[in-house]
């Protein structure tokens, strides 16, 4: 059997081990692990399995997952987010539909401190669910607003997946970072642009609300400042090159638990909550990755993407025609697999791929956190959607699925926009990195 | 019954010993970090091993910070097929999942002995600390233990109900 289709059997045994229910981390090592010993012999094989594991825990890079997770969680458990939402519905007030705009726009702020859509979500739903509820909201508007807003938190930095994205592809993580800023805000604009197309289309399913005075607008303009501040001290310091992710990253949680204690947001309580959640998903993350180096050692050896390069250029694939391909690949996928498996899996026989029908990696990063974004939201495994459910069990998911359809057309949109328009991506790296 | 009782307790506070030694490590890094980037922009005076200290502390935060998910198995599964299998039919396939978390935890272990021996034999250091790596390795295989023993225990002991979802 030749190497290519070694490669191409081990994929297909990782995703039956998946469907068998096998933790993504334990499919990857096994079958990076057996993957390697038929390519390399056992000796290389257990080389490999003896020091990725050190490899990936003392890679300073990687650093960055637990900071910025950290620094999502303190916003999460302290007042903040509360505060946040609060300035958002008072400022987009007046208009039908104000409310859902507010939540879209509450969710992109509360994205620029945190780097998980699951714990946006779940803050939202906390925090905006019974406002819109309240204000009289269709449920399935609320909701959609909610589990979309909270996707874009992925895009805009700081953003875990991209830092992992980085470590695997071997991809400088200030440049990811920088491209996922403008397709972010642009999808939380396109996002805003459904809601008010659905609130045109069913007024019913937002009521008319009265407008606040202007001047408690302006003053409502100053609440979210610690968002913005934490923003631009950290992402702001690694767009300027001031701090390394590490550094901004620290600092970042360092101002989050600090602010929250300062302004009586954060008991002690809080603290040490958020402190605990980030250790187990932080430990969580970094199996995956392990397993996740294991397996992409294997499909490099594998020459797997040469395959299917071979196989695209035999049946006179354009490059264009490879990516539809494997964007509706990403969709077929968001059906059954979570957005960071999604990633570490595909990354590694993709990129190859694509980059050598002339695509910039970066973009192509961007490209896929956008698809893993369509899988958060998409029915019937949208993880995101399952979040709100869970927080609002009187919720029904057949309305939370009918809610969120109107939303899918965003992401595709912004996809379509980033081939017409591959500066939305590369725009800024190249303005801040050359 | 409570030999099973006595297990579950004691790995209990391993995973809990290990989760708030995983959340130290994490805060001194971060502190770390942060005094020295204050260091250096305001006395130009950075704090010196600094990445040294970052990449050793990462090791104990990693390798300890993995245990509070194997015992309580909330490493991410793609639970589609629950639904369809039944309760019982996924209760086999969590041991089954439990059995392969020990066993691949277990080779890791096992394949992580070869270069922690080299790392003392060689006698390596790290650049600005001086610190040899061979103790960043004890500490690796330390947390690896603990981390196998939870896997272990809720393997054993554990009845096989799915863990709660994490975050991504």
């Amino acid at each position: 059997m030749s190497p290519s289709l070694i490669g191409l059997t081990g994929v297909f045994v990782l995703f039956a081990l998946l469907i068998l229910r096998v933790p993504i981390w334990i499919a990857l090592v096994l079958v990076g692990f057996f993957g390697n010993a038929t390519v390399l012999g056992w000796q290389g094989a257990f080389a490999l399995a003896g020091t990725a594991p050190f490899d990936v825990a003392s890679a300073y890079t990687l650093s960055v997952v637990p900071l910025f997770i950290l620094m999502g969680e303190v916003a999460s458990e302290s007042r903040l987010s509360g505060e946040l939402f609060n300035a958002a519905r008072i400022i987009l007030s007046g208009f039908r539909g104000g409310l859902a705009v507010a939540t879209l726009a509450a969710s992109a702020l509360f994205g620029a401190v945190s780097g998980s859509s699951l714990a946006n979500a779940a803050t939202m739903t906390r925090m905006a669910l019974p406002e819109l509820r309240k204000a009289g909201y269709d449920d399935g508007l609320a909701t959609g607003c909610i589990a979309a807003g909270g996707s874009t938190d992925i895009l805009i930095p700081p953003s875990i997946i991209l830092v992992i994205y980085a470590a695997i592809a071997e991809l400088s993580v200030p440049k990811l970072l920088a491209a996922g800023l403008i397709p972010g805000l642009v999808l939380t604009g396109l996002y805003m642009l459904v809601a008010m197309a659905v609130v045109y289309v069913r007024p019913d399913y937002a009521p008319d609300a009265p407008g606040f005075p202007l001047r408690q607008r302006i003053v409502a303009l100053k609440e979210p400042w610690q968002f913005l501040a934490l923003f631009i001290v950290t992402i702001g310091g690694i767009y300027a090159g001031i701090f390394s992710p590490t550094e901004a990253a620290s600092i970042g949680a360092f101002g989050a638990i600090l602010l929250g204690v300062l302004g009586r947001r954060l008991s002690t309580a809080d603290l040490l909550r958020a402190i605990e959640n980030t250790v187990v998903v932080s430990g969580l993350l970094f199996v995956i990755v392990i397993g996740a180096n294991l397996f992409s050692f294997f499909i490099v050896q594998t020459h797997l993407p040469e395959l299917l390069l071979d196989g695209a250029r035999s049946l006179n694939l354009s490059g264009l025609q490879v990516m539809m391909m494997i964007i509706f690949g990403y969709i077929l996928l968001g059906c059954f697999l979570e957005g960071i498996g999604m990633v570490l899996i595909t990354v590694p026989v993709f990129q190859p791929l694509v980059t050598k029908f002339g695509y910039d990696p970066i973009w192509f990063a961007i490209v896929v956190v956008v698809m893993v974004e369509v899988g958060l939201i998409h029915p019937p495994v949208g993880m995101n959607l399952f979040v709100i459910q869970a927080q609002a069990p009187d919720v029904k998911i057949t309305s939370i699925y009918r809610g969120i359809i109107p939303f899918l057309i965003a992401p595709l949109i912004l996809i379509v926009l980033m081939f017409l328009f591959p500066a939305l991506a590369l725009w800024l790296p190249k303005i801040l990195y050359g | 019954m409570k030999v099973r009782e006595s297990l579950l307790v004691f790995a209990d506070h391993l995973q809990r010993v290990q989760l708030w030694l995983a959340a130290l490590a994490l805060i001194v890094l971060m502190m770390v970090t942060v005094a020295d980037v204050f260091l250096r922009y305001l006395f130009n005076s950075p704090v010196r091993g600094s990445y040294d200290m970052v990449e050793s502390l990462l090791v104990v935060f990693v390798f300890n910070g993995m245990a509070a998910g194997f015992f309580t198995r909330r490493n991410i599964v793609i639970d589609l097929i629950d639904s369809a299998i039944g309760r019982s039919a996924t209760a086999v396939l969590i041991r089954i999942a439990d059995f392969l978390s020990v066993v691949c935890l277990g080779v890791l272990a096992w394949a992580m002995l070869g270069p922690a021996v080299q790392a003392y034999d060689y006698g390596d250091r790290k650049l600005e600390l001086n610190l040899p790596i061979y103790i960043l390795w004890v500490v690796a295989l330390l947390g690896m233990a603990g981390t196998l023993f939870c896997a272990l225990v809720a393997l054993s002991a554990r009845p096989a109900t799915a863990g709660i979802r994490p975050s991504e």
